[in-house]
């Protein structure tokens, strides 16, 4: 108990609360003398054991709160005023606007939700978000802010029918535009070069005319122009014409009207129309990337290179298997600083007697990777196998502080080698050997030294030629021949 | 000098291969003039003439001895040896002696005959493709595969490939 709160206080306070709080009371005996027995209605505002004074009231807050009654939203009608106030139907204007910029399907879609949801019950149940994942802001994205949304792109699409008009469609659109403009003392419109053709050709296209009809035409109707323009500048000082075009006009002119066919229509894309797949003059004269022997396999062009240096197919160099064996970053030490790359040694190999090994470096990983890939495809040499299945006798081959010995092996021995030997085995299709690194075990200088032993295996036929003897392989001469 | 100067004529042929020379010359024993006709029977070497101190003419490396040895020229012989060279590469690339005179090794028929077939035996390696093996038996100085046709064995001399 606190020493600032002595027993006759405290009793008091509790007896006045008590009262105080007695129509929710239980009704209860005779207050008790003693004063650690509570009332189980009585209220006291403060904790028990607490060295603060004790509040004589209950704590209010600050700012009343608007009932609902208040607010007059309590009754049917006002309610249904709130309603027809705040949630309005679709006027029958608005839906035939409505009609103008959705199709019926829309419309439809518009009406069923609208029919789905009743307004009631937005007015009585509707809540303003509080969860968490609420929008920061109250918005029903019926508008659009400038600030926050992205630009509205509610003009047409260019017209991918469009193409650069000729001189006769230029001419006109001049004068449309020019016809905008009422100079001098012209009424109507000007002549045009369908009224200086003879009547039989007043209804065929330009392009149907035969030519002296053509030149006459062109010429009429220049000198028409011509005596239009010195007849409406008689007199007048060309720069200062009434009513004429503005220097801001001509500019907004050479800007912005359009040279295409598209009735100057305006959109949303600043980006020109994509080339026609056959442009007339060009039709033809394109050369063409992709090799028709390909047959689709190389689209991209990676293959190219190597197809032409090796003289397979594209077909075939799909088949070559490729492993990657190294990858290490490097570095050139520069005044500037250390220039990193990325060095990759793959192997490429058909499975059947060639093998290669390619190394590339660059600053892109998947760069090095990928000329290293055909770099092993470029370079691949037959390797001479016994049998089809191992190499001829022991190699033994130095790179560096590397060292690899191979040997040949019976069939079914398999491939006892580590693995980047393994992969090179395996491109090569050798299936039996043995392979020991007895000294440094450098990855790049074991694929080395590995592709280098396998390069240079004895061959039997030229020891036999160089000493005058005839070599003869037992295994093939003891149980005749069947060996396998 | 007996086996000391089978190793050093080891030496001095594989270093003579390996500059591709075409006619060296070896001091003129009995020991090296057998080895030298065992590689010859073998087909590692070209020719094997006895002269003089200088070269002998091309021509005469083919025909009988010219000169015959008397106890004054003897100490002049030399054991003139034409090398072999194929596709570019010389038919006798590694001459490595396995018998020093501070350790014989010696190998008897049985063990001959494991390590002629690719298989090691003691201190021997097994021979490998193309190598092949001289030793000196009781019989002359012999190549393994004569050593095994003539079931004997021996002091193992050098290994050629």
């Amino acid at each position: 108990m606190s020493v600032a709160r002595p027993v006759a206080r405290r009793l008091v306070s509790g007896r006045l609360a008590a009262v105080a709080g007695a129509p929710c009371a239980a009704p209860t005996p005779t207050p008790t003398p003693t004063a650690t027995t509570a009332a189980p209605c009585q209220q006291v505002f403060a904790h028990r054991f607490h060295s603060s004074p004790q509040l004589s009231a209950r704590r209010r807050p600050r700012f009343a709160n608007v009932r609902a009654a208040d607010m007059g939203l309590m009754t049917e009608k006002q309610i249904d005023d709130f309603t027809t106030e705040k949630f309005p139907r679709y006027t029958k204007e608005e839906l035939d606007l409505l009609r103008t910029k959705y199709s019926p399907a829309q419309i439809a879609a518009l009406e069923a939700g609208e029919a789905a949801i009743n307004p009631r019950d937005l007015t009585v149940q509707g809540r303003l978000r509080n969860d968490p994942y609420t929008l920061p802001y109250i918005d029903d994205f019926a508008e659009t802010q400038p600030i926050i949304d992205k630009r509205a792109k509610n003009k047409e699409a260019p017209d991918p029918s469009a193409r650069f008009m000729n001189m006769d469609e230029f001419t006109q659109d001049l004068i449309l535009w020019a016809d905008k403009f009422p100079v001098g003392d012209v009424t109507g419109q000007l002549k045009t070069l369908v009224d200086f053709v003879p009547e039989d050709f007043k209804t065929t296209p330009e392009g149907n005319w035969p030519g002296e009809v053509r030149e006459a035409a062109h010429k009429a109707f220049q000198l028409y122009l011509e005596s239009e323009v010195g007849r409406q500048n008689k007199g007048k000082d060309v720069d200062d014409v009434e009513g004429g075009p503005t220097d801001a006009d001509i500019l907004q002119y050479i800007l912005e009207r359009s040279a295409m066919t598209d009735d100057n229509r305006t959109t949303d894309t600043s980006l020109a129309h994509a080339l026609p797949s056959k442009v007339p003059g060009v039709a033809g004269k394109y050369k063409q990337a992709i090799d028709p022997e390909d047959q689709g396999l190389d689209d991209l062009g990676v293959y190219q290179d190597v197809k032409r240096r090796t003289g397979l197919s594209v077909a075939e160099l799909l088949k070559v298997q490729t492993k990657q064996l190294v990858i290490r970053t490097v570095s050139n030490q520069t005044r500037l600083g250390k220039v990193r790359k990325v060095s990759a040694i793959y192997c490429a190999g058909n499975g059947n007697g060639w093998l290669g090994i390619g190394e590339a470096k660059s600053t892109e990983f998947s760069i090095a990777l990928n000329k290293a890939r055909l770099m092993a495809m470029q370079s691949m040499k037959p390797i001479r196998r016994y049998e089809n299945r191992t190499i001829y006798g022991t190699v033994e081959s130095k790179i560096s502080g590397t060292i690899v010995r191979m040997s040949a092996r019976p069939p079914g021995f398999g491939l006892r080698v580590s693995h980047r030997i393994f992969e090179m085995c395996r491109a090569a299709g050798i299936t039996d050997l043995a392979a020991s690194i007895p000294r440094s075990r450098n990855p790049m200088n074991t694929v080395k030294a590995a592709y280098k032993a396998l390069l240079t295996q004895p061959d039997p036929e030229e020891i036999a030629m160089g000493r005058g003897k005839k070599l003869v392989d037992v295994r093939k001469v003891y149980y005749g021949g069947a060996v396998y | 000098m007996g086996i000391a100067s089978i190793t050093n004529a080891c030496a001095h042929l594989q270093n003579a291969a390996r500059a591709r020379l075409g006619l060296t010359s070896l001091p003129n024993t009995k020991y090296n003039l057998r080895l030298a006709l065992a590689m010859h029977r073998a087909g590692l070497i070209a020719s094997v003439t006895r002269g003089g101190p200088r070269p002998p003419p091309p021509e005469a490396l083919l025909a009988a001895e010219a000169e015959p040895v008397t106890s004054d020229n003897v100490a002049t012989r030399r054991l003139w040896i034409g090398l072999k060279y194929w596709n570019n590469e010389p038919v006798m690339r590694n001459v490595s002696p396995v018998s020093k005179p501070s350790r014989l090794v010696t190998a008897q028929f049985d063990e001959l005959s494991r390590v002629a077939r690719g298989f090691g035996v003691h201190q021997l390696k097994g021979l490998n493709l193309g190598e092949t093996m001289f030793l000196s038996t009781d019989r002359g100085v012999l190549e393994v595969r004569e050593a095994l046709a003539k079931k004997v064995g021996g002091l193992v001399l050098c290994r050629v490939s």
